[in-house]
C-alpha cells in the first residue's frame, strides 16, 4: 500500500465549543478518490472544517504525508498541500476570474493547467466571479484549490444546486485530478454519483464513522445507504470496516452522544 | 469666510485622509479602531521631540512615521493573536481601551498644554497665490497633493499588486481567503502598521493648524469616525469627499465670531446628521452587513 496523503486518526472536531464528531479515523490515498457520505447534518463539512483548520479540532491527528497538520493555522494546511473546495461556492465574488486564481497561487501552481481543465474559464479570465453561473464559480473554486500544488483535495458538496448536466462536466474533472495524483475526498449527501466515482467510501452518522468500505459495496443498495444513514437495525455487518463489530457499536452509541451533547445550548 | 473655508481645506485633506484609514482597517481586518489617532499622535511627538534635540526634520519625520508603523503593529498583532475570533464589538472596545491608556501615556510623556503647537515644522504657511480677494495658502495645496497621493497608492496596491488582491480577497471572505492560503495574520499586521505610518504623517500635516497637544491630536479620532461614518465605513470616495466637507465646515465656522468657539461640535452634529439621515434611509444596517 502507498502511503495515505491524508490519514486522520481519533479525530474529534468541536462546532462552536459543542463536540460534532466523534473518534473519526480514515484515510484518503494518492491518485485515488474517497467519498464520505451521510445525510444532512451528520457532521461531513464540519469534519472537512476541522481537517482545515476552521473548527477546531478537540482530538486525535491529523496527517498530510506523514507530517501532522492539526495544530497548523489555516493558511499554513493549505501552503502544506491542502487543498479545500468549501461548501456554497465561496468565489471572491468582486475579484476577476484571473485574480481568484492569482492569490490562490503557491508553489508549483500554474494557471495553466486550470485553463486547460476548464476552457470555460479560459474566456472569461476578466469577468469578476460574482457574475459567473454556478457551474463557472464552482471550477474558479476548484480551480483556485489546483493552483495551491496540492496533495489532498476536499470537495464539499460540489454538485449541490447544480444541473445535472453541469454535475456531470465536473464529476469528469473529479476523476482528472486524481488522475494527477490527487487525493481526493468528495463529501457528497446524494450518494448515487459519488459512489460511481469514487475508490473507498465513509459513511457519517451523527459525527462517527458507521462504515468504511469499497464503494462497490454500496453502489445501487439504496436500502443499505438509507439504513446507514439514518440508523435502524443492521441486516449483514459491514464488511472491512473500523475494529470489532464496528457497525453494531459505533450505531447505537452516536446517537446517545449526539442528541446529550448538542441540548447544551 | 471664502478665505476661512479655503484654509479649512488643510485640515480637509488631513480630515479625508483619516477617515480614509479607519474605512480600510474596518474593511481590510474588520476593527473599529478608536486607537489610530493616539497611535498617530505618538509617533509626531517622537518626531517633535527628536527635532527638538536638534534632528534633521526628515530624518525626524522617518524615524516618527516608523515608530507609529512599529506601535500600530504590535497593537494589530495583539489583536490578531488574541481576538481573533471575536465580535467586531469586542475588538472596537479593545481600541478603546488602548486610545485611553495611550492618551494617559502620551499626556504625561509630551505635556497637555498647548505649547507643543509652535514645536511643529510648518514650512507651508505662507501664501503661494491668490485669485482675486481668496488666498490659497502653499498647506492647501500640500494637504490636497498628499491626500490624493495616498489615496492613488492605496488604490494602486489594492488593484494592481498581488498583496493587494489578497486583502481584498481576505476584506471579502477572511476565512476562504486563509483557506487557498493567504496568510491572513501577517497581511492585518502589515494593514495596521501602514494605516499606523499614514496616520502619522497626516497629524503631522495638521497639527500646526490645530494647536499640537497631544489630547488635542489624539482626539482627532472623533473627526475621522465621523469621516467614515459619511462613507458608511464602506465607500472610499463618500469618504474622501466627508473629509473635505467637514475640513470646510470647520474652517467657515471658524471665520464666524459667535459660533468659533463651538468648532469642536462640528463633527458631532455631522455624526448626528448622517444617523437620523442613514435611520429615515434605513441604508444604516446594509452599510454595516458586512
Ligand atoms: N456554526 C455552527 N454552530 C453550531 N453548530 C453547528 C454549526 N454548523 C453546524 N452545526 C451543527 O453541527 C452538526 C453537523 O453539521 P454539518 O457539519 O454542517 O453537517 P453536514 O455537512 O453533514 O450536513 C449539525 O448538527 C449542525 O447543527
Ligand atoms: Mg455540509
Amino acid at each position: 500500500m502507498t502511503v495515505p496523503a491524508l490519514a486522520l486518526e481519533g479525530v474529534g472536531v468541536d462546532r462552536a465549543e459543542v463536540p460534532v464528531i466523534h473518534d473519526v479515523t480514515l484515510d484518503a490515498a494518492p491518485g485515488a478518490v474517497t467519498v464520505i457520505l451521510g445525510a444532512n447534518g451528520a457532521g461531513k463539512t464540519t469534519l472537512m472544517d476541522g481537517i482545515a483548520g476552521l473548527a477546531k479540532v478537540r482530538s486525535g491527528t491529523i496527517r498530510l504525508d506523514g507530517t501532522p497538520i492539526e495544530k497548523l493555522a489555516t493558511f499554513r494546511r493549505a501552503r502544506a498541500g491542502l487543498g479545500y473546495v468549501e461548501q456554497a461556492r465561496t468565489t471572491f465574488r468582486t475579484l476577476t476570474v484571473e485574480q481568484n486564481l492569482l492569490v490562490s497561487q503557491s508553489g508549483d501552481g500554474d494557471l495553466g493547467t486550470v485553463y486547460k481543465l476548464f476552457p470555460e474559464l479560459d474566456k472569461r479570465r476578466n469577468l469578476q466571479a460574482g457574475y459567473l453561473s454556478g457551474g463557472e464559480q464552482q471550477m474558479v473554486v476548484l480551480g483556485r484549490a489546483l493552483v495551491t500544488a496540492p496533495k489532498v483535495v476536499l470537495i464539499d458538496e460540489m454538485s449541490l444546486g447544480l444541473a445535472p448536466l453541469v454535475v456531470r462536466r465536473l464529476m469528469t474533472t473529479v476523476g482528472e485530478l486524481a488522475s494527477m495524483g490527487i487525493a481526493v475526498v468528495l463529501i457528497e449527501q446524494f450518494a448515487n454519483l459519488a459512489l460511481a466515482a469514487g475508490d473507498h467510501a465513509h459513511v457519517l452518522r451523527k459525527g462517527g464513522v458507521v462504515f468504511s468500505g469499497p464503494c462497490s459495496e454500496l453502489r445501487g443498495d439504496d436500502e443499505r445507504l438509507h439504513r446507514l444513514y439514518f440508523g435502524g437495525p443492521p441486516l449483514t455487518t459491514p464488511g472491512p470496516s473500523t475494529g470489532p463489530v464496528p457497525g453494531g457499536g459505533a450505531t447505537p452509541d452516536a446517537p446517545r452522544n449526539g442528541p446529550q451533547e448538542s441540548e447544551r445550548p | 469666510m471664502v478665505n476661512s473655508v479655503i484654509a479649512g481645506l488643510t485640515s480637509g485633506g488631513g480630515y479625508a485622509l483619516l477617515g480614509l484609514c479607519v474605512v480600510l482597517t474596518y474593511r481590510l481586518v474588520a476593527v473599529v479602531n478608536f486607537a489610530m489617532t493616539a497611535v498617530g499622535a505618538m509617533g509626531a511627538f517622537i518626531m517633535v521631540s527628536l527635532t527638538d534635540k536638534g534632528w534633521n526634520v526628515w530624518a525626524a519625520l522617518v524615524v516618527g512615521a516608523l515608530s507609529a508603523a512599529l506601535l500600530s503593529g504590535l497593537l494589530g498583532a495583539a489583536l490578531v493573536r488574541w481576538f481573533a475570533g471575536h465580535r467586531e464589538r469586542t475588538k472596537a472596545a479593545v481600541t478603546v481601551a488602548l486610545f485611553v491608556a495611550l492618551s494617559a501615556i502620551g499626556l504625561r510623556l509630551f505635556g497637555g498644554n498647548s505649547t507643543g503647537a509652535h514645536r511643529f515644522p510648518n514650512p507651508f504657511g505662507d501664501p503661494v497665490f491668490t485669485v482675486g480677494s481668496v488666498v490659497v495658502p502653499q498647506s492647501v495645496l500640500v494637504s490636497l497633493a498628499f491626500a490624493l497621493l495616498i489615496t492613488l497608492a492605496v488604490g494602486l496596491l489594492l488593484t494592481r499588486t498581488r498583496i493587494g488582491l489578497k486583502l481584498q480577497a481576505l476584506s471579502e471572505r477572511p476565512s476562504t481567503a486563509e483557506v487557498v492560503g493567504i496568510p491572513a495574520p501577517r497581511l492585518a499586521v502589515g494593514v495596521w502598521a501602514g494605516v499606523g505610518a499614514i496616520t502619522m504623517l497626516v497629524i503631522v500635516l495638521v497639527a500646526p493648524r490645530l494647536g499640537g497637544d497631544f489630547g488635542a491630536l489624539s482626539g482627532l479620532i472623533s473627526t475621522a469616525l465621523a469621516v467614515a461614518m459619511v462613507g458608511a465605513f464602506r465607500s472610499l470616495p463618500l469618504t474622501l469627499a466627508g473629509g473635505l466637507i467637514l475640513g470646510c465646515l470647520e474652517g467657515m465656522s471658524s471665520s464666524v465670531d459667535s459660533i468659533q468657539k463651538y468648532q469642536g461640535v462640528v463633527p458631532f452634529l455631522v455624526i448626528l446628521v448622517l444617523l437620523w439621515w442613514r435611520s429615515r434611509r434605513e441604508v444604516w444596517d446594509t452599510a454595516h452587513s458586512r
